[in-house]
């Protein structure tokens, strides 16, 4: 494995990357030898479904896919008595631009995922559960079935796991190349042979999810996280980071930065902290210019608010979002509309076609840009953009892809506006002026 | 059954022809379906198969994946246009898949593609270099943001990467030295695997 780069060790209060980087982490033996698979004896043997449930609910703990929502509620939708099969499926389709802490938790910690995986299904009384990755993670998928074999070669998984009378079985199904299916629908939909396409809720996917069954859908770090809250307790948990958003997240800092990596915070930690002391700030004495707070979704602050705080009720007064956790820092050498041009392209390939606003919106945006970064725009660009993004928002489509496309707009129209008349009006870019002038 | 439709019955198909598939590949197909709780999930696992075999996806080799999980040819085709990793021509040996999205561009990922372009003298993406080894495709996020500028070649990611070191990735696949550089990794099993690592032809086992 490469150099680790990020979070790891017992500093800093790390609660999910603690033992990250002890040798031979992925091997179940080293792994129990860290008190792993301590909370699936614990939830098996010692709790009832309900009560373990419970106990995430008192954690607080969110989703950490990028909606945020209450992971125990989310468990307490799939009904107990609902007929076999249930289902528990894995977000491992991590794509969103800026994000690899899935990935990190994979390739360091596999059978931490599995326990939280095995503690849900049985919480949520599913006796298979499916993850889903994304085909290019080929060390992830390879450790994960290594993992899986190893689970079962111990008896963790199978028709008794660890003497109790609740079959368990997890199985991996790889992605082919599609951003869409980070969006619990569209990977549904990929799940069962088709294309990629979100579909219209309700159903909601705890009721008809999965073949047509009840179904639960968690993240990679999400399910990571629940083996440290049945250890130490949902109350405990909640005691760490903010009310509202308790807990640590790991955040990929990514970008003009000295230290690029994976960092476990506490929530409510300030993006300074973050960015300018956990990954050094950026290079050559240059400046942050903006940050993505939560993967390329997420609407772009400038410098001027990194003392926001890392917990999503802050994000959400700064209008923006913690989202996947991916912060993108770009320095004041890089243009914001050069960089806005390249996500809206991203939205515009990745969009699966669906949803008219997405389809055509996302292209529209991108002819609007290469107009404007040719020196070809004027205020009618400008204003098509806008237009462009309001359309794209607003649940006019039925998932969020359109919208985060309209976010790059609207944030960076919001905060660098000037750049935008620079180059749309004045036919000129300003970024060499201002290195010029530092 | 439902009669695949074929290029003779009047409607072109995406890709290029080619050859098809080989019957132990048609008969791995037709273990797939039974590891899914439905059959139709073994279409992308079986399209994975074809690819695997051929390199790329020919319009025969769509139209037997259809014949063998009994599903409609331009179903198949519908599903394998709509995903990334399925490609519908040649794509030479070796592919770089090159991140060009903004955590890897703002740290020089398209000087990177430039310099690769020229590298294996290609023009522009998929094209594949006159010796058949390489192509290149700009992709978006990968995933290893606190590598980048980063790239995934032969089923592995290659981090921190530099001209210099896209043009030592070149130079390894055009001379390779058995002893010095290891093989690339065979694709691994794709699809449906439950339980045991590595057991593909295991029955009932997704």
């Amino acid at each position: 494995m490469a150099e680790l780069r990020g979070s790891h060790g017992e500093a800093n209060g790390n609660l999910l990357t603690r033992d990250f980087g002890t040798p031979d982490l992925h091997k179940i033996d080293v792994y129990e030898s860290k008190g792993g698979y301590t909370a699936l004896r614990k939830a098996l043997l010692e709790m009832e479904p309900a009560a373990i449930t419970n106990e995430v609910k008192t954690s607080g703990l969110r989703g950490r896919g990028g909606a945020g929502f209450a992971t125990g509620v989310k468990w307490s939708f799939i009904k107990r008595d609902a007929p076999e099969p249930k289902y528990v499926v894995i977000n491992a389709d991590e794509s969103e631009p800026g994000t690899a802490k899935d990935r990190y938790i994979l390739e360091n910690s596999p059978h931490m995922v599995l326990e939280g995986i095995m503690i849900a299904a049985y919480a949520v009384g599913a006796n298979q559960a499916w993850i889903y990755i994304r085909g290019e993670y080929d060390e992830p998928h390879r450790m994960l079935m290594e993992a899986i074999g190893e689970a079962h070669d111990k008896g963790y998984l199978g028709p008794k796991p660890m003497g109790k009378d609740f079959p368990l079985d997890i199985r991996v199904y790889r992605g082919h190349g599609a951003y869409i299916c980070g969006e619990e629908t569209a990977l549904l939909e990929s799940l069962e042979g088709k294309r990629a396409q979100p579909r219209s809720r309700p159903p909601f996917p705890a009721v008809k999810g999965a073949w047509g069954r009840p179904t639960l859908l968690n993240n990679v770090e999400t399910l990571a996280t629940v083996p440290a809250i049945i250890n130490m307790g949902g109350a405990e948990y909640a005691k760490l980071g903010t009310d509202k958003s308790p807990g640590t997240r790991l955040l990929t800092v990514s970008g003009n930065v000295k230290k690029p990596g994976v960092y476990e915070v506490e929530l409510g930690a300030t993006f300074r902290h973050v960015i300018m002391d956990l990954a050094g700030g950026p290079p050559d004495s240059r400046k942050v210019k903006v940050f993505w707070p939560g993967g390329s979704s997420a609407p772009v602050l400038p410098e001027s608010m990194l003392d926001t705080t890392t917990d999503m009720e802050a994000l959400a007064a700064a209008k923006s979002m913690g989202g996947s956790g991916g912060v993108i820092v770009m320095d004041d050498s890089h243009c914001v509309v050069r960089a806005a041009y390249r996500l809206l392209q991203f939205y515009a390939h990745e969009s699966c076609g669906k949803c008219t606003p997405c389809r055509v919106g996302g292209d529209w945006a991108v002819r609007m840009y290469e107009r404007i970064l040719a020196n070809e725009g004027s205020r009618v660009e400008l204003d098509n953009l806008r237009r462009v993004s309001d359309a794209l928002q607003n649940g006019r489509c039925l998932c969020g892809l359109g919208d985060s496309a309209g976010w790059v707009i609207d944030s960076t129209f919001r905060h660098f506006y000037n750049e935008y008349e620079d180059h749309a009006l004045r036919h000129e870019c300003n970024v060499g002026k201002v290195m010029a002038s530092a | 059954m439902n009669t695949p439709r074929t290029q003779s019955q009047g409607r072109e198909f995406a890709g290029t022809p080619g050859r098809a598939l080989s019957q132990h590949v048609i008969d791995e197909i037709r273990e797939l379906p039974a590891r899914f709780p439905q059959p139709r999930s073994a279409v992308m696992p079986a399209l994975d198969l074809a690819q695997e075999e051929l390199g790329h996806l020919t319009p025969e080799a769509m139209t037997e994946v259809a014949a063998a999980l009994n599903l409609d040819a331009g179903y198949v085709e519908g599903v394998a246009t709509f995903y990334s990793l399925f490609h519908m021509q040649p794509i030479g040996k070796h592919r770089f898949y090159i991140c060009t999205n903004l955590s890897c561009m703002l740290r020089g990922a398209n000087e990177l593609v430039d310099h690769l372009r020229k590298a294996i003298g290609v023009s522009e993406p998929g094209e594949v270099s006159k010796d058949g080894l390489f192509s290149y495709e700009g992709v978006e996020c990968l995933g290893a943001c606190e590598y980048a500028p980063m790239a995934r070649l032969d089923h592995l990611y290659h981090y921190d990467l530099t001209p210099e070191k896209v043009d030592s990735l070149i130079e390894e696949r055009r001379n390779p030295h058995p002893h010095l550089t290891p093989p690339p990794l065979a694709a691994p099993p794709h699809g449906g695997e439950g339980k045991k690592p590595r057991t593909r032809k295991k029955k009932g086992d997704g």
